[in-house]
């Protein structure tokens, strides 16, 4: 955590623990998610991932997605794996150059919109995934990233 | 709008319909598609209110359309049914899959409030020390000096002073009444019942409440223990104030084996219990109630209707607090460690 990039970077895709390229879905509009989700669960098979794993990750996936469709209207989501000796995980990341959230304190808090009352949100993504990182400038837009290792 | 009660409306329905079609879609084709569907239908039966119970309901209910619909025995949900199965679970699964951010977003509040509590509780019991210690010897301090002084004071200037000690009088008692509604020391020195008793004199005088103390129980019980339950028995009798319009208040603490048994009951005007745990906001003071014995591992019961009173009954475990004892640094009266 804390060692991803900036915010408002659209070009510089990976982090360099990444040996292989991520997967770059553009987010525009809902039906965008429909093939990030894909392509999460299909990583998420690929490693091994169990099945309420796999459904955590399309969760995290539409969330996220979702969020840049709301507050954005463009970005993009990318899924990458992240391999080291001994684990295996999934990292999302999820870009836009929307207007960028002011206050990250109070928008990673429940309770700052109606749906995040119910744990919704950023707030519930953080809850489902095992690492979680957000970087936002107003006016340059937002960066989450999220892991999630496969248990062991 | 009520004309049709038993037809449900019409926004419901098309959930139920929308519900039933991407099952069906997912069992007969698979692919991701369905799935999102499937988590934007969870998403939206979370958000308006749906509970886990009537999802479960609602996905057997539009299974067993789908399996209906797929009547024709050469058809292949009817040739795979293990397939079939799996694929339901699957999709289930993933409807669910919001409520699981629900669930562990209350586990996580719970826990907080859990500490916070803990956090008011010795919050609450320093500053009724720092009243009753400090300000208590200061009061003692300053009736002294008065009097000193007023021995050098010509007549009329002293009497006039007596009417400010008097008042000074009233200040301290109001600082020792203070102290004791913070934390009562009772409790700590005599027991939970003798401080019940001393709260119910209390209000009762303030308020002309006639509130009735009954107890079997013999010993004392884990501090712990005892003060959540004061605190509850402190914010039942608040309720009865606030909103009961009630005369006559009933408290009985017993014990039976490993449990110990607490009733508040009053005469008052009554309430929907239902109404008010449905309500977004329950009373504060029911939710207090409730988190105090989530604590303890109690339990609440409420009986109330309009017009017929309010009965809370409440249990918990002796035994599991005195474990639990450990965890919190209390001080204790004499005697002991």
């Amino acid at each position: 955590m804390g060692r991803e990039r900036p915010a408002g970077h659209l070009r510089s895709a990976r982090s360099p623990s990444e040996g292989e390229k991520s997967i770059r879905v553009p987010i525009q509009s809902s039906a965008d998610i429909l093939e990030a989700r894909r392509c999460g669960r299909e990583l998420a098979a690929e490693l091994g991932f169990p099945a309420i794993d796999r459904t955590l990750v399309a969760l995290a996936i539409s969330e996220l997605a979702r969020n840049i469709v709301l507050h954005a209207e463009e970005g993009e989501i990318r899924i990458a794996r992240d391999e080291r000796p001994g684990s295996a995980g999934i990292v999302v990341t999820a870009v836009d150059s929307g207007p960028g959230i002011g206050d990250l304190r109070a928008v990673l808090h429940d309770g700052y919109s109606a749906s995040r009352n119910l744990g919704l949100g950023l707030p519930g993504v953080r809850r489902i995934v095992d690492e979680f990182d957000i970087s936002s400038k107003p006016r340059h837009g937002t960066t989450v990233t999220v892991k999630k290792w496969k248990p062991r | 709008m009520e004309a049709t009660v038993s037809e449900k409306s019409s926004p419901a329905r098309r959930f139920e319909q929308d519900y039933a079609a991407a099952l069906g879609r997912y069992l007969s084709e698979g692919g991701e598609a369905p799935l999102q569907q499937a988590y934007e239908l969870g998403r939206l039966g979370l958000t308006s209110g749906e509970g886990v119970l009537a999802m479960a309901l609602l996905h057997h209910a539009a299974l067993a359309a789908v399996l209906r619909d797929a009547a024709p025995p050469g058809h292949s949900l009817a040739r795979e049914p293990a397939r079939t199965i799996e694929r339901a679970g699957e999709f289930f699964a993933e409807a669910m899959s919001p409520f699981e951010m629900t669930h562990r977003a209350i586990g996580e509040a719970n826990a907080a409030l859990r500490r916070l509590n803990e956090a008011l509780e010795e919050q609450v019991q320093r500053i009724a020390l720092a009243l009753h210690d400090d300000a208590g010897q200061l009061m003692v301090a300053v009736h002294l000096s008065l009097d000193e002084t007023m021995r050098e004071m010509p007549p009329g200037i002293k009497a006039r002073m007596s009417g400010v000690k008097a008042l000074l009088s009233l200040v301290e008692e109001r600082i020792r009444d203070l102290s004791h509604e913070l934390r009562p020391a009772m409790l700590d020195h005599l027991g939970l019942v003798p401080a019940v008793e001393f709260l119910a004199a209390n209000l009762g005088q303030r308020t002309g409440l006639q509130i009735k103390v009954e107890s079997t129980l013999s010993g004392r019980l884990p501090p712990q223990l005892a003060i959540a339950l004061y605190r509850i028995i402190q914010e039942a009798l608040a309720n009865v104030r606030r909103h009961a319009r009630a005369t006559r208040v009933r408290i009985h603490l017993s014990r039976r084996g490993n449990t110990l048994r607490c009733t508040v009951s009053d005469n008052g005007v009554g309430f929907d219990p239902a109404a008010t745990v449905r309500s977004a906001l329950p009373g504060l003071g029911l939710l207090g109630i409730r988190e105090r014995l989530n604590a303890l591992g109690g339990t609440l019961r409420i009986q109330s209707g309009e017009g017929r009173g309010t009965r809370l009954e409440i249990t918990a475990p002796l035994q599991q607090v005195e474990h639990a004892d450990s965890d919190s640094p209390r001080r204790r009266p004499s005697g002991g460690a």
